[in-house]
Protein backbone atom coordinates (compact mmCIF):
# COMPACT_ATOMS: atom_id res chain seq x y z
CA UNK A 1 0.00 0.00 0.00
CA UNK A 2 2.50 2.68 1.41
CA UNK A 3 6.19 2.51 0.75
CA UNK A 4 8.28 1.25 4.13
CA UNK A 5 8.95 4.43 5.89
CA UNK A 6 12.24 4.79 7.30
CA UNK A 7 11.88 4.53 11.06
CA UNK A 8 11.32 7.54 12.58
CA UNK A 9 14.02 10.27 14.79
CA UNK A 10 13.45 8.75 18.07
CA UNK A 11 14.78 12.28 19.29
CA UNK A 12 11.00 14.01 17.27
CA UNK A 13 8.96 10.96 18.06
CA UNK A 14 5.63 12.16 19.39
CA UNK A 15 4.16 10.89 22.64
CA UNK A 16 3.56 7.18 21.80
CA UNK A 17 -0.19 6.38 22.40
CA UNK A 18 0.11 2.69 23.06
CA UNK A 19 -2.68 0.45 23.98
CA UNK A 20 -1.44 0.28 27.98
CA UNK A 21 -1.34 4.12 28.01
CA UNK A 22 -5.05 4.70 26.05
CA UNK A 23 -6.16 2.46 28.57
CA UNK A 24 -4.84 4.39 31.54
CA UNK A 25 -5.89 7.72 29.99
CA UNK A 26 -9.40 6.33 29.63
CA UNK A 27 -9.96 5.12 32.71
CA UNK A 28 -8.47 8.33 34.23
CA UNK A 29 -11.37 10.55 32.37
CA UNK A 30 -14.44 7.41 33.57
CA UNK A 31 -13.31 8.55 37.17
CA UNK A 32 -13.08 12.31 37.06
CA UNK A 33 -16.82 11.74 35.07
CA UNK A 34 -18.15 9.46 37.24
CA UNK A 35 -17.26 12.36 40.44
CA UNK A 36 -18.33 15.23 37.88
CA UNK A 37 -21.85 13.02 37.44
CA UNK A 38 -22.44 12.35 41.02
CA UNK A 39 -21.64 15.84 41.97
CA UNK A 40 -20.24 14.77 45.13
CA UNK A 41 -17.56 17.45 46.28
CA UNK A 42 -15.19 16.55 48.97
CA UNK A 43 -16.09 19.44 51.21
CA UNK A 44 -19.45 17.31 52.07
CA UNK A 45 -17.56 14.89 54.03
CA UNK A 46 -17.00 17.65 56.95
CA UNK A 47 -20.12 17.14 58.75
CA UNK A 48 -22.08 19.88 60.24
CA UNK A 49 -21.62 21.04 63.64
CA UNK A 50 -24.46 18.83 65.08
CA UNK A 51 -23.11 15.89 62.73
CA UNK A 52 -19.70 16.88 63.86
CA UNK A 53 -20.42 16.27 67.57
CA UNK A 54 -22.26 12.63 67.28
CA UNK A 55 -19.10 11.78 64.68
CA UNK A 56 -16.85 12.95 67.59
CA UNK A 57 -18.53 10.35 70.50
CA UNK A 58 -18.97 8.27 68.14
CA UNK A 59 -14.95 7.84 67.32
CA UNK A 60 -14.20 8.44 70.76
CA UNK A 61 -15.94 5.51 72.25
CA UNK A 62 -13.33 3.83 69.96
CA UNK A 63 -10.92 4.54 72.31
CA UNK A 64 -13.17 3.21 75.70
CA UNK A 65 -14.78 0.00 74.18
CA UNK A 66 -17.96 -1.07 76.94
CA UNK A 67 -16.23 -3.54 79.18
CA UNK A 68 -20.16 -3.71 80.83
CA UNK A 69 -23.78 -2.64 79.49
CA UNK A 70 -24.18 0.60 79.10
CA UNK A 71 -27.61 0.76 80.48
CA UNK A 72 -29.26 -2.07 83.54
CA UNK A 73 -30.29 -5.05 81.82
CA UNK A 74 -32.87 -7.01 82.54
CA UNK A 75 -31.18 -10.26 85.29
CA UNK A 76 -29.76 -12.91 83.98
CA UNK A 77 -28.30 -11.66 81.08
CA UNK A 78 -25.09 -12.51 80.63
CA UNK A 79 -21.90 -10.20 80.82
CA UNK A 80 -21.30 -8.24 77.10
CA UNK A 81 -17.65 -9.63 77.16
CA UNK A 82 -19.70 -13.50 76.95
CA UNK A 83 -22.46 -11.91 74.94
CA UNK A 84 -19.62 -10.57 72.18
CA UNK A 85 -18.39 -13.89 72.15
CA UNK A 86 -21.65 -15.89 71.52
CA UNK A 87 -22.51 -13.65 69.23
CA UNK A 88 -19.11 -14.18 67.37
CA UNK A 89 -19.38 -17.77 67.25
CA UNK A 90 -22.66 -17.77 66.22
CA UNK A 91 -21.26 -15.59 63.35
CA UNK A 92 -18.72 -18.04 62.35
CA UNK A 93 -21.23 -20.92 62.33
CA UNK A 94 -22.96 -18.82 60.06
CA UNK A 95 -20.07 -18.18 57.99
CA UNK A 96 -19.31 -21.67 57.72
CA UNK A 97 -22.44 -23.29 57.25
CA UNK A 98 -22.97 -20.84 54.02
CA UNK A 99 -19.30 -21.31 52.83
CA UNK A 100 -19.45 -25.70 52.92
CA UNK A 101 -22.71 -25.23 50.68
CA UNK A 102 -21.17 -22.60 48.55
CA UNK A 103 -17.63 -24.54 47.82
CA UNK A 104 -20.05 -27.64 47.17
CA UNK A 105 -21.59 -25.44 44.77
CA UNK A 106 -18.41 -23.87 43.45
CA UNK A 107 -16.35 -26.79 43.08
CA UNK A 108 -19.75 -28.45 40.85
CA UNK A 109 -20.48 -25.45 39.00
CA UNK A 110 -16.86 -24.58 38.44
CA UNK A 111 -16.63 -27.46 36.91
CA UNK A 112 -19.22 -27.21 34.47
CA UNK A 113 -18.22 -24.20 33.25
CA UNK A 114 -14.30 -24.97 32.72
CA UNK A 115 -13.96 -25.83 28.94
CA UNK A 116 -10.83 -27.58 29.27
CA UNK A 117 -12.45 -30.85 29.73
CA UNK A 118 -14.50 -30.91 26.69
CA UNK A 119 -12.54 -29.07 24.39
CA UNK A 120 -10.85 -31.56 22.41
CA UNK A 121 -7.39 -29.81 23.62
CA UNK A 122 -6.83 -32.72 25.93
CA UNK A 123 -8.76 -35.38 24.79
CA UNK A 124 -7.57 -35.96 20.99
CA UNK A 125 -8.96 -39.02 19.18
CA UNK A 126 -11.74 -37.75 17.10
CA UNK A 127 -15.04 -40.57 17.88
CA UNK A 128 -18.44 -39.78 17.36
CA UNK A 129 -18.92 -39.52 20.98
CA UNK A 130 -15.80 -37.48 21.57
CA UNK A 131 -17.46 -34.73 18.45
CA UNK A 132 -20.57 -34.60 20.28
CA UNK A 133 -18.87 -33.34 23.54
CA UNK A 134 -16.96 -30.82 21.70
CA UNK A 135 -19.51 -29.40 19.78
CA UNK A 136 -22.72 -29.34 21.17
CA UNK A 137 -22.96 -30.92 24.63
CA UNK A 138 -19.97 -29.63 26.29
CA UNK A 139 -20.92 -26.04 25.19
CA UNK A 140 -24.33 -26.35 26.22
CA UNK A 141 -23.14 -27.24 29.72
CA UNK A 142 -20.75 -24.84 29.59
CA UNK A 143 -23.46 -22.18 28.62
CA UNK A 144 -25.64 -22.95 31.10
CA UNK A 145 -23.53 -23.52 34.19
CA UNK A 146 -22.51 -19.75 33.06
CA UNK A 147 -25.32 -18.46 32.98
CA UNK A 148 -26.59 -19.87 36.55
CA UNK A 149 -23.13 -18.35 38.02
CA UNK A 150 -23.94 -14.84 36.20
CA UNK A 151 -27.66 -15.45 37.91
CA UNK A 152 -25.97 -16.29 41.63
CA UNK A 153 -23.45 -13.60 41.31
CA UNK A 154 -25.19 -10.83 40.10
CA UNK A 155 -27.62 -10.59 43.41
CA UNK A 156 -25.71 -9.50 46.31
CA UNK A 157 -26.11 -11.55 49.40
CA UNK A 158 -27.96 -8.62 51.29
CA UNK A 159 -30.58 -8.87 48.49
CA UNK A 160 -30.74 -12.87 48.54
CA UNK A 161 -31.26 -12.05 52.01
CA UNK A 162 -34.18 -9.59 51.81
CA UNK A 163 -35.74 -12.31 49.34
CA UNK A 164 -35.47 -15.55 51.87
CA UNK A 165 -36.87 -12.85 54.53
CA UNK A 166 -39.80 -12.07 52.61
CA UNK A 167 -39.83 -15.51 51.55
CA UNK A 168 -39.34 -18.35 54.81
CA UNK A 169 -39.51 -15.01 57.37
CA UNK A 170 -36.60 -15.21 60.25
CA UNK A 171 -35.54 -18.72 59.34
CA UNK A 172 -31.94 -19.40 59.71
CA UNK A 173 -31.68 -22.09 56.50
CA UNK A 174 -32.54 -18.79 54.38
CA UNK A 175 -29.35 -16.52 55.66
CA UNK A 176 -27.31 -19.45 55.29
CA UNK A 177 -28.26 -19.64 51.50
CA UNK A 178 -28.58 -15.92 51.46
CA UNK A 179 -24.30 -16.25 51.44
CA UNK A 180 -23.83 -19.41 50.01
CA UNK A 181 -25.56 -18.68 46.62
CA UNK A 182 -23.72 -15.46 45.57
CA UNK A 183 -20.38 -16.71 46.76
CA UNK A 184 -21.32 -20.26 45.17
CA UNK A 185 -20.84 -18.66 42.41
CA UNK A 186 -17.95 -16.03 42.94
CA UNK A 187 -16.40 -19.35 43.62
CA UNK A 188 -17.26 -21.06 40.65
CA UNK A 189 -16.56 -18.69 38.01
CA UNK A 190 -12.99 -17.95 39.94
CA UNK A 191 -12.38 -21.94 40.49
CA UNK A 192 -13.37 -22.25 36.58
CA UNK A 193 -10.74 -19.32 35.46
CA UNK A 194 -8.11 -20.77 37.89
CA UNK A 195 -8.16 -24.54 36.34
CA UNK A 196 -8.39 -22.78 32.68
CA UNK A 197 -5.27 -21.13 33.35
CA UNK A 198 -3.21 -23.52 34.88
CA UNK A 199 0.02 -24.84 33.73
CA UNK A 200 -1.19 -27.78 31.20
CA UNK A 201 2.25 -29.18 30.39
CA UNK A 202 1.66 -32.01 33.02
CA UNK A 203 -2.21 -32.50 31.59
CA UNK A 204 -0.51 -32.68 28.21
CA UNK A 205 1.71 -35.53 29.50
CA UNK A 206 -0.87 -37.82 31.27
CA UNK A 207 -2.88 -37.39 27.77
CA UNK A 208 -0.25 -38.66 26.35
CA UNK A 209 0.04 -41.72 28.27
CA UNK A 210 -3.39 -42.71 27.18
CA UNK A 211 -4.97 -41.29 30.40
CA UNK A 212 -9.02 -40.07 29.30
CA UNK A 213 -10.05 -36.69 29.59
CA UNK A 214 -11.39 -36.45 32.80
CA UNK A 215 -8.42 -38.22 34.45
CA UNK A 216 -6.21 -35.37 32.51
CA UNK A 217 -8.56 -32.76 34.34
CA UNK A 218 -8.34 -34.22 37.77
CA UNK A 219 -5.24 -34.91 37.95
CA UNK A 220 -2.98 -32.77 35.82
CA UNK A 221 -4.54 -29.37 35.79
CA UNK A 222 -6.90 -29.62 39.56
CA UNK A 223 -3.34 -30.27 40.98
CA UNK A 224 -2.05 -27.45 39.51
CA UNK A 225 -4.77 -24.91 41.37
CA UNK A 226 -5.44 -26.11 43.67
CA UNK A 227 -3.05 -24.33 45.94
CA UNK A 228 -4.48 -20.63 44.41
CA UNK A 229 -8.14 -22.45 44.93
CA UNK A 230 -7.08 -23.04 48.62
CA UNK A 231 -6.15 -19.67 49.35
CA UNK A 232 -9.12 -18.11 47.67
CA UNK A 233 -11.62 -20.22 49.53
CA UNK A 234 -10.14 -18.98 52.69
CA UNK A 235 -10.50 -15.64 51.41
CA UNK A 236 -13.86 -15.98 50.55
CA UNK A 237 -14.52 -17.45 54.28
CA UNK A 238 -13.22 -14.25 55.67
CA UNK A 239 -15.81 -12.30 53.89
CA UNK A 240 -18.61 -15.27 54.38
CA UNK A 241 -17.52 -14.05 58.34
CA UNK A 242 -17.99 -10.36 57.69
CA UNK A 243 -21.35 -11.17 55.72
CA UNK A 244 -23.03 -12.91 57.90
CA UNK A 245 -22.53 -10.32 60.77
CA UNK A 246 -24.23 -7.68 58.24
CA UNK A 247 -26.79 -10.20 58.30
CA UNK A 248 -27.59 -9.16 61.92
CA UNK A 249 -28.91 -6.56 60.61
CA UNK A 250 -31.99 -8.26 59.63
CA UNK A 251 -32.66 -9.68 63.22
CA UNK A 252 -30.24 -13.05 62.72
CA UNK A 253 -28.21 -13.64 66.28
CA UNK A 254 -25.02 -12.55 64.59
CA UNK A 255 -22.93 -9.69 65.75
CA UNK A 256 -24.43 -7.81 63.49
CA UNK A 257 -27.34 -7.64 65.35
CA UNK A 258 -25.55 -6.75 68.38
CA UNK A 259 -24.32 -3.99 66.83
CA UNK A 260 -27.40 -2.85 65.40
CA UNK A 261 -29.04 -3.01 68.42
CA UNK A 262 -26.49 -1.00 70.03
CA UNK A 263 -26.62 1.70 67.55
CA UNK A 264 -29.93 2.36 67.87
CA UNK A 265 -29.61 2.52 71.84
CA UNK A 266 -26.90 4.92 71.18
CA UNK A 267 -24.84 2.71 73.18
CA UNK A 268 -21.39 3.62 71.48
CA UNK A 269 -19.00 2.19 73.50
CA UNK A 270 -20.98 -1.42 73.56
CA UNK A 271 -21.36 -0.71 69.19
CA UNK A 272 -17.00 -1.01 69.77
CA UNK A 273 -17.10 -3.71 71.61
CA UNK A 274 -18.66 -5.84 68.92
CA UNK A 275 -16.94 -3.90 66.25
CA UNK A 276 -13.40 -4.63 67.97
CA UNK A 277 -14.91 -9.04 68.44
CA UNK A 278 -15.47 -8.72 64.24
CA UNK A 279 -12.10 -7.39 63.74
CA UNK A 280 -10.41 -10.17 66.65
CA UNK A 281 -12.63 -12.76 64.37
CA UNK A 282 -11.39 -11.80 60.74
CA UNK A 283 -7.37 -11.23 62.24
CA UNK A 284 -8.00 -14.75 63.97
CA UNK A 285 -9.50 -16.29 60.23
CA UNK A 286 -6.34 -14.67 58.44
CA UNK A 287 -3.55 -15.73 61.03
CA UNK A 288 -5.05 -19.54 60.68
CA UNK A 289 -5.24 -19.54 56.60
CA UNK A 290 -1.56 -17.65 56.67
CA UNK A 291 0.01 -20.73 58.64
CA UNK A 292 -2.29 -23.08 56.85
CA UNK A 293 -0.60 -21.72 53.48
CA UNK A 294 2.87 -21.41 55.00
CA UNK A 295 2.41 -25.39 55.86
CA UNK A 296 1.06 -26.42 52.65
CA UNK A 297 1.69 -23.72 49.86
CA UNK A 298 5.11 -22.81 50.38
CA UNK B 1 3.22 -32.83 8.65
CA UNK B 2 2.74 -28.63 8.95
CA UNK B 3 2.06 -26.19 11.48
CA UNK B 4 -0.18 -23.10 10.40
CA UNK B 5 0.67 -23.97 6.36
CA UNK B 6 4.55 -24.16 7.32
CA UNK B 7 5.33 -27.42 6.91
CA UNK B 8 7.47 -29.05 9.79
CA UNK B 9 8.12 -32.08 8.43
CA UNK B 10 8.09 -33.28 4.96
CA UNK B 11 9.40 -36.59 3.09
CA UNK B 12 9.78 -38.30 6.02
CA UNK B 13 10.08 -41.82 5.81
CA UNK B 14 11.02 -43.75 9.13
CA UNK B 15 10.71 -47.36 10.14
CA UNK B 16 11.64 -48.32 13.77
CA UNK B 17 11.96 -51.54 14.96
CA UNK B 18 10.70 -53.30 18.34
CA UNK B 19 13.45 -52.84 21.14
CA UNK B 20 16.02 -51.03 18.58
CA UNK B 21 17.39 -47.70 20.28
CA UNK B 22 18.27 -44.84 17.93
CA UNK B 23 18.79 -41.13 18.64
CA UNK B 24 17.43 -38.39 16.34
CA UNK B 25 19.68 -35.55 15.67
CA UNK B 26 19.66 -32.06 14.20
CA UNK B 27 20.04 -28.61 15.00
CA UNK B 28 16.74 -26.67 16.92
CA UNK B 29 14.12 -26.40 14.66
CA UNK B 30 14.55 -29.51 12.43
CA UNK B 31 11.23 -31.07 13.46
CA UNK B 32 12.71 -33.13 16.49
CA UNK B 33 9.93 -32.84 18.98
CA UNK B 34 7.08 -32.77 15.38
CA UNK B 35 8.13 -36.26 15.08
CA UNK B 36 8.17 -37.44 18.46
CA UNK B 37 4.53 -36.37 19.01
CA UNK B 38 3.27 -37.95 15.77
CA UNK B 39 5.21 -40.90 17.41
CA UNK B 40 2.94 -41.04 20.13
CA UNK B 41 -0.10 -39.79 18.79
CA UNK B 42 -0.13 -36.81 20.65
CA UNK B 43 -0.31 -34.97 16.76
CA UNK B 44 -2.11 -36.25 14.20
CA UNK B 45 -0.20 -35.87 10.95
CA UNK B 46 -1.67 -33.24 8.50
CA UNK B 47 -0.82 -35.72 5.31
CA UNK B 48 0.51 -39.38 5.36
CA UNK B 49 0.15 -42.22 7.99
CA UNK B 50 1.64 -43.19 11.29
CA UNK B 51 1.53 -47.10 12.20
CA UNK B 52 2.38 -48.17 15.73
CA UNK B 53 2.48 -52.25 16.19
CA UNK B 54 1.11 -52.57 12.71
CA UNK B 55 -1.90 -49.96 13.41
CA UNK B 56 -2.41 -47.29 11.25
CA UNK B 57 -2.93 -44.19 14.48
CA UNK B 58 -5.72 -42.74 12.02
CA UNK B 59 -8.19 -45.28 12.07
CA UNK B 60 -8.16 -45.75 15.60
CA UNK B 61 -10.72 -44.50 17.67
CA UNK B 62 -10.42 -42.87 21.13
CA UNK B 63 -9.97 -45.87 23.34
CA UNK B 64 -7.68 -47.40 20.72
CA UNK B 65 -5.42 -44.83 20.34
CA UNK B 66 -5.45 -44.07 24.37
CA UNK B 67 -4.57 -47.38 24.69
CA UNK B 68 -1.26 -46.72 22.13
CA UNK B 69 -0.40 -43.93 23.83
CA UNK B 70 -0.12 -46.00 27.18
CA UNK B 71 2.14 -48.49 25.53
CA UNK B 72 4.65 -45.47 24.94
CA UNK B 73 6.16 -43.73 27.41
CA UNK B 74 7.36 -40.43 27.21
CA UNK B 75 9.50 -37.71 29.00
CA UNK B 76 8.85 -34.17 27.96
CA UNK B 77 11.80 -31.67 27.14
CA UNK B 78 9.80 -29.11 30.27
CA UNK B 79 8.83 -32.71 31.87
CA UNK B 80 5.90 -32.16 32.57
CA UNK B 81 5.42 -33.17 36.42
CA UNK B 82 2.57 -31.67 38.73
CA UNK B 83 5.00 -29.61 41.02
CA UNK B 84 3.08 -29.90 44.49
CA UNK B 85 2.66 -33.27 44.88
CA UNK B 86 4.50 -35.95 46.06
CA UNK B 87 6.76 -37.41 43.78
CA UNK B 88 4.82 -40.86 44.45
CA UNK B 89 1.84 -39.49 42.67
CA UNK B 90 3.89 -38.69 39.84
CA UNK B 91 5.14 -41.66 39.16
CA UNK B 92 1.78 -43.72 40.00
CA UNK B 93 0.15 -41.27 37.53
CA UNK B 94 2.01 -42.85 34.76
CA UNK B 95 -0.49 -45.75 34.58
CA UNK B 96 -3.85 -43.66 34.27
CA UNK B 97 -4.20 -44.44 30.82
CA UNK B 98 -4.59 -48.21 31.88
CA UNK B 99 -7.23 -47.50 34.51
CA UNK B 100 -10.12 -46.10 34.80
CA UNK B 101 -11.63 -43.00 36.44
CA UNK B 102 -12.09 -44.61 40.04
CA UNK B 103 -9.72 -46.88 39.85
CA UNK B 104 -7.09 -43.85 39.03
CA UNK B 105 -8.85 -41.99 41.79
CA UNK B 106 -8.06 -44.78 44.22
CA UNK B 107 -4.46 -45.47 43.23
CA UNK B 108 -3.24 -42.33 43.54
CA UNK B 109 -5.17 -41.20 46.53
CA UNK B 110 -4.86 -44.55 48.38
CA UNK B 111 -2.32 -47.06 46.70
CA UNK B 112 -2.02 -50.45 47.41
CA UNK B 113 1.47 -52.11 49.06
CA UNK B 114 1.98 -53.68 45.53
CA UNK B 115 1.81 -49.78 44.00
CA UNK B 116 3.90 -48.28 46.18
CA UNK B 117 6.41 -51.02 45.96
CA UNK B 118 6.71 -51.23 41.82
CA UNK B 119 7.02 -47.11 42.06
CA UNK B 120 9.68 -47.32 44.96
CA UNK B 121 11.33 -50.10 42.85
CA UNK B 122 11.38 -47.88 39.78
CA UNK B 123 12.54 -44.87 41.44
CA UNK B 124 15.16 -46.89 42.67
CA UNK B 125 16.04 -48.49 39.38
CA UNK B 126 16.81 -44.33 38.18
CA UNK B 127 18.76 -43.76 41.05
CA UNK B 128 16.15 -41.69 43.33
CA UNK B 129 14.67 -43.75 45.28
CA UNK B 130 14.77 -41.91 48.77
CA UNK B 131 12.59 -39.31 47.25
CA UNK B 132 9.28 -41.36 47.09
CA UNK B 133 7.79 -39.67 49.59
CA UNK B 134 9.22 -35.67 48.92
CA UNK B 135 7.17 -33.13 46.98
CA UNK B 136 8.26 -33.25 43.53
CA UNK B 137 9.13 -29.43 43.75
CA UNK B 138 11.58 -29.77 46.44
CA UNK B 139 13.91 -31.81 44.07
CA UNK B 140 16.73 -30.00 41.71
CA UNK B 141 16.49 -30.54 38.02
CA UNK B 142 18.57 -33.55 36.89
CA UNK B 143 16.27 -35.09 40.39
CA UNK B 144 12.99 -34.63 38.81
CA UNK B 145 13.85 -35.60 35.46
CA UNK B 146 14.47 -38.64 37.12
CA UNK B 147 11.26 -38.68 38.39
CA UNK B 148 9.54 -38.13 34.57
CA UNK B 149 11.93 -40.77 33.75
CA UNK B 150 10.27 -43.56 36.41
CA UNK B 151 6.65 -42.30 35.62
CA UNK B 152 7.01 -43.09 32.10
CA UNK B 153 8.74 -46.57 33.10
CA UNK B 154 5.99 -46.93 35.80
CA UNK B 155 3.40 -46.60 32.46
CA UNK B 156 4.88 -50.56 31.72
CA UNK B 157 5.45 -49.19 28.24
CA UNK B 158 7.07 -51.47 25.16
CA UNK B 159 8.44 -47.75 23.87
CA UNK B 160 9.95 -45.28 25.18
CA UNK B 161 10.52 -41.59 23.68
CA UNK B 162 12.35 -38.59 25.40
CA UNK B 163 12.94 -35.47 23.69
CA UNK B 164 15.94 -33.35 24.37
CA UNK B 165 16.54 -34.84 27.90
CA UNK B 166 19.87 -33.25 28.16
CA UNK B 167 19.16 -29.81 27.45
CA UNK B 168 18.09 -29.15 31.37
CA UNK B 169 21.24 -30.41 33.35
CA UNK B 170 24.74 -30.15 32.91
CA UNK B 171 27.23 -32.28 30.74
CA UNK B 172 28.15 -34.86 33.06
CA UNK B 173 24.75 -36.16 34.43
CA UNK B 174 23.64 -35.64 30.82
CA UNK B 175 25.61 -38.49 30.06
CA UNK B 176 25.01 -40.65 33.09
CA UNK B 177 21.16 -40.06 32.53
CA UNK B 178 21.45 -41.25 28.91
CA UNK B 179 23.58 -43.89 29.61
CA UNK B 180 20.99 -45.28 32.51
CA UNK B 181 17.83 -44.98 29.70
CA UNK B 182 20.04 -46.93 27.75
CA UNK B 183 20.67 -49.79 29.46
CA UNK B 184 17.41 -49.40 31.39
CA UNK B 185 15.63 -50.11 27.86
CA UNK B 186 17.69 -53.09 26.72
CA UNK B 187 17.24 -54.93 30.23
CA UNK B 188 13.56 -54.45 29.34
CA UNK B 189 13.91 -54.48 25.83
CA UNK B 190 12.09 -51.51 25.01
CA UNK B 191 12.01 -49.25 22.10
CA UNK B 192 13.86 -46.20 22.51
CA UNK B 193 13.96 -43.22 20.55
CA UNK B 194 15.80 -40.09 22.02
CA UNK B 195 16.18 -36.64 20.68
CA UNK B 196 19.73 -34.99 20.96
CA UNK B 197 21.37 -32.24 20.01
CA UNK B 198 24.72 -33.50 21.60
CA UNK B 199 26.19 -35.46 18.86
CA UNK B 200 29.03 -36.85 20.80
CA UNK B 201 26.43 -38.67 23.15
CA UNK B 202 24.53 -39.38 20.64
CA UNK B 203 27.29 -41.32 19.00
CA UNK B 204 28.38 -42.78 22.64
CA UNK B 205 25.11 -44.05 23.38
CA UNK B 206 23.27 -45.16 20.23
CA UNK B 207 23.38 -47.40 17.42
CA UNK B 208 21.68 -45.78 15.18
CA UNK B 209 21.62 -42.31 14.16
CA UNK B 210 19.14 -40.31 12.03
CA UNK B 211 19.78 -37.22 11.37
CA UNK B 212 17.20 -34.36 10.60
CA UNK B 213 17.78 -30.93 9.00
CA UNK B 214 14.88 -28.78 8.21
CA UNK B 215 11.91 -31.53 8.39
CA UNK B 216 13.68 -33.74 6.17
CA UNK B 217 15.91 -36.76 7.19
CA UNK B 218 19.63 -35.87 5.99
CA UNK B 219 20.50 -39.31 6.64
CA UNK B 220 19.78 -42.70 8.68
CA UNK B 221 21.82 -45.36 8.90
CA UNK B 222 24.24 -47.26 11.82
CA UNK B 223 26.06 -44.79 14.25
CA UNK B 224 29.73 -46.24 12.70
CA UNK B 225 28.57 -45.06 9.24
CA UNK B 226 27.47 -41.40 10.09
CA UNK B 227 30.76 -39.39 8.52
CA UNK B 228 31.66 -36.57 9.82
CA UNK B 229 31.12 -34.56 6.15
CA UNK B 230 27.15 -35.67 6.78
CA UNK B 231 27.43 -34.39 10.72
CA UNK B 232 28.72 -31.44 9.75
CA UNK B 233 26.19 -30.57 7.08
CA UNK B 234 23.82 -31.84 9.68
CA UNK B 235 24.64 -28.26 11.43
CA UNK B 236 25.88 -25.77 8.89
CA UNK B 237 23.69 -22.87 8.97
CA UNK B 238 24.32 -22.88 5.32
CA UNK B 239 20.81 -23.09 3.47
CA UNK B 240 18.59 -23.01 6.66
CA UNK B 241 16.06 -20.47 6.68
CA UNK B 242 17.33 -17.92 8.47
CA UNK B 243 15.10 -15.42 10.77
CA UNK B 244 14.73 -12.30 9.80
CA UNK B 245 14.66 -9.24 12.49
CA UNK B 246 11.31 -7.76 12.54
CA UNK B 247 11.08 -4.57 10.63
CA UNK B 248 10.04 -1.76 13.59
CA UNK B 249 7.56 -0.03 12.71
Amino acid sequence: MSNPRPPPDPARRPFPVTPRVSVAASLLVAGLAAWLALDAPLARLVPESGGLAVAREFFAAALRPALDYEAPVPAGTPHILAQALAAARRTVVFATAAMSVALVLGIALGFLSTSAWWSGELSGGAGPLRRLCARTLGPTVWAAARLVIVVMRSVHELLWAVLFLAAFGLNTAGAVAAIAIPYGGTLAKIFSEMVEEAPRDAAWALRGAGATPLQVFVFGLVPRAAPDMAAYSFYRFECAVRSAAVLGFFGFPTLGYAIAQAFENLHYREVWTYLYALVALVLAIEAWSGALRRRFVA
Amino acid sequence: MAFAGRPALAALDLVVEPGEALALVGPSGAGKTTLLRLLNASLAPTSGTVCVDGQRLDELGPRALRAVRARIGFVHQDLALVPNVRVLVNVLSGRLGRQGFLAGVRSLCLPSRAEVARAAAILERVGIGEKLYQRTDSLSGGQRQRVALARALYQGPAALLLDEPVSSVDPARARDLVELVAAISRERGLTLIVSIHDIQLARACFPRLVGLRAGRIAFDAPTGRVTERELAALYSLEGLERVEPAPSA
